[in-house]
């Protein structure tokens, strides 16, 4: 379990960064919190040529109020994430992440850059329909949370670009409920269910290969339905993959579960 | 026959640990630690295919490396040996060369200058492989024998049989028949496996760092295997991280790594595991399936017990314990605590394209005291009697002792009702009940209480060795003690410590055994130069057997002590007493002479020495104590069961047991508490999988789930200290937690919804689907 050769590369700022990555040609990792990136490299199932390490890039780690969001820097750590007051979903959704050693190293770009779908974040960032700023060779583009999952554990990013910002609108209300094997496990299943204005949007983790909304879950919600009916709706549209942890069956029921948890803490009731 | 507590002593204080000053502040010493100069670094190429014929080799591509291939060492090979009639005995090689047998056998070795150049090398070398059908289940047909001697996989099968049970079943009110399913488990100590190795061609020694829970079999045995005098070769076990059985195996990897050295002679080779080798290739255990059926009266009193045991023992017979240590102890131990005239149980050992199993605390009980529980578990249910009433009904009592169970082996302890009857008192047991009872009529979630009686087999002496009947027995220790010409003490032990602090419960016992300060006692483990003999750590034998023989030294160098003090002093040994240093005549307020000026005369005044007395002041003893000392144990746990998730929050766990005479309460109470939080890891999280072509599916902590502080509730631990029959008075204390859980947290479950779990882990989704089952058929 030692990674194969690299080149490490420790750039000023983010103009370096992305020079770096486009010299990389494809074959460049952004080094942030590495709290996934380097696991996978100590197994040599990730081998980038250059590991461009960006935590000596300025101006990236602070958290700031910035009207009805949360201006989140791309190298502030889930701690800082889980400390903040002005934003108590990403509070919430930050301390379920991992372990405090974990929490006190990891990123928010680099957790949405990795897009891992039983991670928290990217479902808290679709959830409130985050926007994500991308430095590239061509400046600064910004682009939602939706957009940036593609797939499992992929991203629209191109292999220059870097999340430099990630702005989450802050819900009126919200729910969150996780189904974790251990405290600190991945998700099974990760429910986010957000308020803005009279819409009540429910998003999930862990059940598909991207975080995803529950739009047959929204319809029954916008529909007055209850939330055990938004929550049977929720467990029907998705379609899990049975593993390790549980067959299909169960893991549609746990949706179901924490959707109406998730939704109990915005009082909509059974 | 116990010690009488000697209240200027030691012994039965929680004394502060001699080990700690450098465990806590960071200056451990382990294998790793190790540095010395020209070191090379050691990686294993291991193979990807769990069963397959070896075709090729080539290493031409791996420049700048040395690498072993299978075919350096294929005259060498580990064979466990055992007497048992039905056992095919079968090899292991050093690195595998004719085929593989398991995914992650090591197939060939690199050497480099750091283990990163070393793991770049064995991308370099090509093994070509033809793939075999590999097999993955023990109680599936076969699909090709994993080794030719064994066409069926069966490496050893003994049925255990006494009264008559065909005729018992006839005439039973009640039969419970269930199959049940123990998941396969890792001890995954906290420190994976090391090695350091350095042979020096002048005068051929071989000196090998091992963190290994058994060092004079380790040199024993490398000895033979490399033709070396036993006496040139040194197997040191520095501080070892955790150990539990894991380690008391002689691997593979071990014999490379000395033969490597000697191939390579003044260049130390190190290896240290990875967590990822580890769960691979370190022994795994508890694989097994029980086809229980058990005849009760419509008393609930047990008639008879009908059993077929399938152990997984994986791809190899581990030296020395053999394929046969899970099944055997299974058969042996399976009616645990309770009376049973009429008993039959058929166990085998199965070859398997898996992992090799070993030991692993505990050996084959956590499951096998499942396995009886789940029977008294289903009788009460079916009977309408409480869990803890159908125990009482069937236990052993101290009037039964000494008591014969069906297996042979002689229960001396008779202590399990007392153990339950202070374990309901803790929980509340009336209280828990009440709850429950109030809970079933509202929407909370239902509570369940699981009960396990067990007993634990300590301190095993050449009677009842531990072990299936291997080349050797395992009763005895030795111990030296030195008293120093400054009257301060060292003793070289043969025990090993995984973090169990035996230093600490070493220095006590000899300190109050000779009458001087544990400050001044130093205990020197771990170095088969140093200590004349120890088999190691296993079976909870090392607080009697390396206890006791410390317990014999110190009493043979006080002796000596108190010859050459009375010789000084002009009085009658009988007349002496000593205590914290001092040496006084009996009636006598003050003391005459100090432990430290007899010292002195013992080594450097010979002028002073008394006519017919040598110098020095040591001796060396060993102890074996013959039989070994049953351990009663008693868990009660309340845990409350979410019915739409599955999910299991312990909500009080107890455990009382009878750890005898407790020398160092906090050391007893820390092996208790650690082996029952491996309990419930292996009850509710711990689970090894394989697929159908024999991929470990859980390779990594991500996926094979230990229990964190987060997940083991706060546990209630008691005692009933009934002294044991040797000198110290001390029972074992190892391994007896982790053989409550399974059965504990399964029976809470079946307690709280009705529900049999057959099969563990009793995983959330488990219990979900049994649930959903029920749901189904209603």
């Amino acid at each position: 379990m030692k990674c194969a050769p690299f080149d490490y590369v420790r750039p000023a700022g983010v103009d370096e960064v992305v020079t770096t990555l486009r010299q990389a040609g494809g074959d460049g990792k952004i080094l942030a919190g590495g709290q996934s990136l380097v696991p996978v490299m100590a197994m040599r199932m990730a081998r980038p040529s250059v590991l461009v390490d960006v935590n000596r890039a300025p101006g990236l780690s602070s958290i700031e109020a910035d009207g009805d969001a949360v201006r989140v820097g791309a190298l502030a750590r889930h701690s800082l994430l889980e400390a903040q007051e002005d934003h108590p979903l990403l509070a919430e959704a930050a301390s379920w992440i991992g372990h405090t050693a974990i929490r006190t190293r990891g990123t928010t770009g680099g957790s949405l850059a990795h897009a891992d779908p039983s991670a928290e974040l990217p479902v808290v960032a679709v959830a409130t329909g985050a926007t994500v700023s991308v430095a590239g060779p061509d400046g600064v583009r910004e682009t939602t949370a939706a957009d940036l999952f593609t797939g499992m554990m992929t991203t629209s990013l191109a292999d220059d670009e870097m999340i430099t910002a990630v702005r989450f609108p802050r819900p009126s209300r919200w729910g969150f409920a996780e189904f974790a094997r251990r405290h600190g496990d991945f998700a099974l299943v990760t429910v986010v269910v957000t308020g803005f204005g009279d819409e009540l949007r429910v998003t999930l983790g862990g059940v598909s290969a991207a975080p995803v909304r529950a739009h047959a879950a929204e319809a029954v919600l916008a529909g007055g339905g209850s939330a055990r009916d938004a929550a049977q709706a929720a467990s029907e549209e998705i379609e899990p993959t049975a593993d390790l942890h549980g067959s299909v069956p169960f893991r549609r029921a746990m949706t179901a579960e924490m959707v109406r948890r998730a939704l109990a803490r915005v009082d909509v009731e059974n | 026959m116990s010690v009488e507590p000697d209240r200027n002593g030691s012994l039965g204080r929680s004394v502060r640990r001699k080990e700690d000053q450098r465990l806590v502040t960071g200056h451990g010493r382990f294998v790793t630690d190790l540095e010395l100069p020209r070191m090379r670094h050691v990686a294993f190429l291991r193979s990807p295919m769990a069963h397959a014929r070896i075709t090729g080799v080539d290493t031409s591509q791996a420049t700048g490396v040395r690498v072993f291939t299978g075919a350096d060492f294929a005259e060498v090979e580990l064979r466990a040996q055992s007497a048992l009639p039905s056992y095919v005995e079968t090899g292991q090689p050093v690195l595998a060369h004719d085929k593989v047998c398991f995914a992650g056998e090591a197939v060939a070795a690199v050497v480099a200058a750091d283990r990163y150049r070393a793991e770049d090398g064995c991308e370099m070398v090509e093994i070509d492989y033809d793939p075999l059908p590999p097999t993955v289940c023990a109680w599936e047909p076969p699909r090709e024998p994993v080794h030719p001697q064994a066409p069926d996989n069966v490496l050893l099968e003994r049925t255990f049989e006494a009264g008559e049970v065909d005729e018992t079943f006839a005439g039973a009110a009640v039969v419970v028949e269930r199959d049940l399913i123990t998941n396969r488990h890792s001890g995954n100590p906290m420190e994976c496996r090391a090695g350091v190795a350095v042979f020096d061609a002048a005068d051929r020694t071989l000196t090998f760092w091992n963190g290994t829970q058994v060092p004079h079999i380790v040199r024993n045995m490398i000895a033979e295997l490399m033709d070396l005098p036993e006496g040139n070769v040194r197997v040191i076990a520095p501080d070892v991280g955790g150990g539990f059985g894991v380690k008391a195996v002689l691997y593979p990897e071990d014999v490379a790594l000395c033969l490597m050295a000697r191939a390579m002679p003044g260049v130390p080779l190190k290896w240290t595991e990875d967590r990822a080798e580890h769960l691979l290739a370190a022994t795994h255990a508890r694989d097994h399936r029980y086809r229980m059926r058990a005849a009760f009266d419509d008393e609930g009193m047990l008639l008879a017990v009908d059993a077929d045991v399938t152990c997984n023992v994986g791809a190899y017979s581990v030296y020395p314990w053999t394929a046969g240590i899970e099944p055997l102890m299974a058969g042996g131990l399976l009616s645990g605590p309770y009376k049973l005239e009429h008993y039959r149980a058929t166990v085998r050992g199965v070859a398997t394209n898996t992992a090799p199993s070993g030991p692993y605390r505990g050996v084959a009980r956590p499951a096998s005291v499942y396995a009886m529980e789940a029977m008294l578990d289903s009788a009460a249910a079916r009977l309408g009697l409480d869990a803890v009433e159908i125990r009482r009904r069937n236990v052993i009592m101290p009037e039964d002792i000494p008591y014969r169970m069906p297996s042979r082996l002689v229960d001396d302890s008779g202590h399990y009702a007392q153990c339950l009857d202070k374990a309901l008192d803790l929980i509340d047991y009336p209280a828990v009940r009440a709850e429950q009872e109030r809970r079933r009529g509202t929407g909370e979630a239902p509570i369940g209480i699981g009960v396990a009686l067990y007993n634990e087999l300590t301190g095993l002496g050449r009677a009842a060795s531990a072990g299936p009947r291997m080349p050797f027995r395992t009763g005895h220790d030795a111990c030296t003690v030195r008293i120093n010409p400054d009257g301060r003490v060292t003793v070289f032990s043969g025990v090993t410590s995984q973090g169990q602090g035996l230093e600490t419960t070493v220095a006590q016992i000899v300190a109050d055994g000779i009458g001087v300060g544990y400050d001044d006692v130093d205990v020197r483990i771990g170095d088969t130069d140093a200590s004349l003999w120890g088999f190691g750590a296993f079976s909870s034998r090392q607080a009697v057997i390396g206890g006791g023989a410390a317990h014999r030294t110190a009493e043979a160098v006080k002796v000596k002590l108190l010859d050459l003090a009375a010789g000084l002093l002009e009085a009658s040994a009988d007349d002496l007493r000593v205590a914290g240093g001092q040496i006084r005549v009996v009636g006598e307020p003050e003391p005459r002479i100090s432990v430290a000026e007899v010292a002195r005369v013992a080594y450097l005044e010979s002028n002073r020495l008394p006519d017919g007395i040598e110098p020095g002041l040591d001796a060396t003893r060993f102890y074996d104590p013959i039989r070994g000392a049953f351990a009663a144990g008693a868990q009660v746990a309340a845990a409350e069961v979410d019915r739409v998730t599955g999910e299991l929050a312990i909500l009080s766990y107890v455990c009382v047991e009878d750890a005898g005479r407790a020398m160092h309460p906090q050391i007893v109470d820390g092996q208790i508490a650690g082996s029952i939080a491996q309990g419930i890891g292996g009850a509710l999280y711990e689970h090894l999988v394989y697929d159908a072509d024999g991929n470990l599916s859980t390779g990594t902590l991500l996926d094979y789930l230990m229990p964190t502080s987060a997940e083991i509730p706060e546990l209630v631990i008691s005692h009933v200290a009934q002294p044991a029959a040797n000198p110290l008075g001390v029972r074992g204390v190892g391994e007896g937690g982790t053989l409550g859980p399974n059965a504990v947290l399964a029976g809470a479950v079946h307690d709280a919804l009705g529900i049999e779990i057959d099969t563990l882990p009793v995983s959330p989704s488990r219990v979900w689907e049994a649930l959903h089952a029920e749901v189904v058929r209603a």
